[in-house]
């Protein structure tokens, strides 16, 4: 029963974070004309949604690699490639296959460009004993290369005509869709982590790498597909950019990986592996997407919204750590 | 079959090489071959990616320069290391652009004083240490923008009023500074006239996207939106659209490059109501370096400004086809 309760706290903690910001928001909010609070209408909150659903496929996959004791740096640069594959096959390709299927082509190949970079990914930590946080900082600056490459250094503009790369854009930038995608993965990925053989497997060598080798778990083939599962869905966030952006630009999405990480942690993921949930990432998500709504409705000046973010990073994680009483905290 | 050709170009383009290095005459016609280095800031910006394709072809066409393009990557350091390599070099002519202004003012020193003939593009360094430089002025681009967009009002109005949205570049960048500033100048005489909202969105169309979605929100009347660049105009352009508000609204940019991803396009499709061209300046730069390689008695002016170019529907097509490589 106690346990119980306890867990249920922990739990209550890190929603407890997003109320707190939310009541902020309300709080702080300008108002419209007619007196209503800008940030409580229906089209601000669905925004914020659809904003934090491409930072908020990242930190999926980047929840799944920090369970494993991991890191991944290069999700932001295979974001961009992402990106770029997409707006190349729509516009420089030529198929027989009509719109469907071109776009079908070209979300294809970005996908499955970005899961062999995780797969790379994988294989080199695994296989060459090198750290993740040195590999994927490896493949963060090579990806970024390849995505420059590939394009010559310029955006890849999809167009405002009627073609299949404005198709693309105008289809994949659709709110409702955006929003669907991002709690679809979500579920799924929070099903995998809790339900299946893998999803304990994740976690279990996160935990104790060596228990877990003891155990006679399979570590190599389970962490190169974390680190496979991680470059897909960050090609999903850049299927997603392209569209919403109408364009594949090889610098998009610099620094994503910090706030993909910055999601997770604050969603009460701890970095030394083995601890933390899906739903947690998804609350540390909107917790960071409505932060910035908040301070940009109110038109914050920018420099001061990056000092407000980092105190409020910390006010967030360090209110999940805060135990019920002393005696909790001499159980665990 | 492929092998071969390409280890015979290899060869040749090395032994191509190693007569520039020689500084002398080319074997086979008997010319003189030209080196030229171009130490660029900064290739992943699709504004110098224009800039070098458009020099490439400029040298190319020449038929006795050889370029070379080096990549400052955004870093003054490297930029500066880079150059100090092509002063040993010893190019028939150097091109700088330059990334940041006081930190690279010694470093052209060195190569002026190593008698190499040094092209300043853009930005101004501290001393004038180059033979030329060439000059884009974007305060006068941002008071063009700025009477534009007036001009705008008044149509629309029949009297100088408004309500603007200020897209800006990355905060503290010489182009950010002089774009605010140059527009801000033309603003200020109309009292009527309100900058209603000013967000950072750092070059970026997807910054400019999300930065509109909330000052959407926010700002129920908006006459005009300013953006620094076209891209960030380009991405307030998709998020008014989303809201359904892009009808009532006047989107300006800077920058106007060519192809299908640039403003000028842009124009065309009727998503800018108006860009301005900022000279590319390599092309100034070459006719001014040609002059210098091939005429002995010739001495450059110290400075030479380019004028910029306003684009809109009246002229896009034509100036589409001018800077499209």
């Amino acid at each position: 029963m106690a346990i119980d309760g306890r867990r249920i706290f922990a739990r209550l903690q890190s929603v407890l974070g997003l109320a707190v910001i939310f009541l902020l928001a309300v709080l702080f909010s300008p108002k419209s004309g007619a007196g209503d609070r800008i940030f409580l209408e229906a089209g601000n909150l669905t925004d914020i949604l659809r904003q934090a659903a491409e930072i908020g496929v990242m930190a999926l996959g980047m929840t799944l690699v920090i369970l494993n004791a991991g890191i991944d740096l290069s999700v932001g640069s295979t974001l961009a490639l992402a990106a770029t594959v997409t707006a190349m096959v729509l516009t420089r390709w030529k198929t027989d296959l009509g719109q469907a299927g071109h776009i079908g082509l070209a979300v294809l190949a970005a996908l499955a460009a970005c899961a062999a970079v995780g797969a790379i990914n994988g294989a080199a930590i695994v296989s060459l004993r090198i750290q993740p946080f040195i590999v994927t900082l490896a493949t963060m600056i090579g990806i970024r290369g390849l995505a420059r490459r590939l394009t010559d250094n310029t955006n890849i503009d999809l167009g405002f005509g009627q073609d299949v790369a404005s198709t693309f854009a105008k289809t994949g930038s659709d709110k409702t869709l955006v929003v669907v995608i991002f709690a679809t993965l979500a579920v799924v990925c929070a099903v995998i982590l809790a339900r299946t053989v893998f999803g304990r497997r994740v976690k279990a060598i996160g935990d104790n790498e060596r228990a877990a080798l003891y155990a006679g778990l399979p570590i190599r083939r389970t962490r190169i597909w974390v680190y496979t599962l991680c470059g897909l869905l960050s090609g999903v966030a850049g299927v997603l950019h392209a569209a919403q952006n109408h364009q594949g630009n090889p610098n998009a999405g610099i620094s994503y990986e910090l706030d993909a990480i910055a999601a997770a942690v604050i969603g009460g993921t701890s970095l030394m592996g083995g601890s933390g949930s899906i739903g947690g990432t998804v609350v540390g998500t909107l917790i960071l997407g409505v932060l910035t709504n908040m301070l940009r409705l109110n038109n914050v000046d920018s420099n001061t919204e990056l000092m407000l973010k980092a105190v409020i990073i910390i006010a967030a994680v360090w209110i999940q750590q805060i135990r019920i009483s002393p005696l909790a905290r001499r159980k665990t | 079959m492929n092998h071969q050709v390409t280890r015979r170009s290899a060869v040749a383009s090395l032994a191509a090489m190693l007569a520039s290095c020689g500084g002398g005459a080319n074997k086979d016609t008997g010319k003189k071959q030209f080196f030229v280095a171009f130490s660029q800031c900064n290739n992943a910006e699709p504004y110098r990616a224009a800039q070098n394709e458009l020099l490439t072809r400029i040298c190319s066409r020449s038929g006795d320069i050889r370029l070379s393009i080096s990549d400052g990557q955004q870093d003054t350091s490297k930029q500066i290391a880079q150059i100090e390599t092509l002063i040993l070099q010893k190019p028939d002519l150097l091109i700088v652009a330059p990334n940041e202004r006081a930190p690279l003012t010694a470093v052209m020193g060195k190569a002026m004083a190593a008698g190499i003939p040094t092209i300043c593009l853009e930005r101004d360094i501290v001393e004038p240490n180059y033979s030329a430089y060439v000059a884009c002025d974007n305060y006068a681009i941002g008071k063009m923008a700025g009477q534009f967009i007036v001009d705008q009002l008044k149509a629309r109005y029949g009297k100088p009023r408004g309500k603007i949205v200020e897209l800006k570049g990355l905060l503290g960048v010489e182009a950010q500074i002089n774009r605010h500033g140059g527009a801000h100048e033309v603003f200020e005489q109309y009292p009527d006239i309100k900058v209603v909202h000013e967000a950072v969105a750092d070059w970026l169309q997807s910054k400019g996207r999300e930065r509109m979605l909330e000052i959407l929100r926010a700002q129920p009347e908006i006459d005009v939106v300013y953006g620094h660049n076209d891209p960030m105009a380009v991405g307030a352009y998709l998020a008014a659209q989303e809201l359904g508000r892009e009808k009532q609204i006047i989107f300006v940019g800077v920058d106007g490059l060519g192809g299908p991803a640039g403003g000028i396009k842009k124009v065309m499709d009727g998503v800018l109501a108006a860009t301005f061209y900022y000279p590319l300046a390599v092309d100034k730069a070459m006719e001014i370096g040609n002059r210098m390689l091939r005429e002995p008695g010739f001495k450059p002016d110290k400075k030479y400004v380019l004028s910029s170019e306003i684009i809109t529907k009246a002229n896009a097509a034509e100036m589409y086809q001018k800077l499209t490589f």
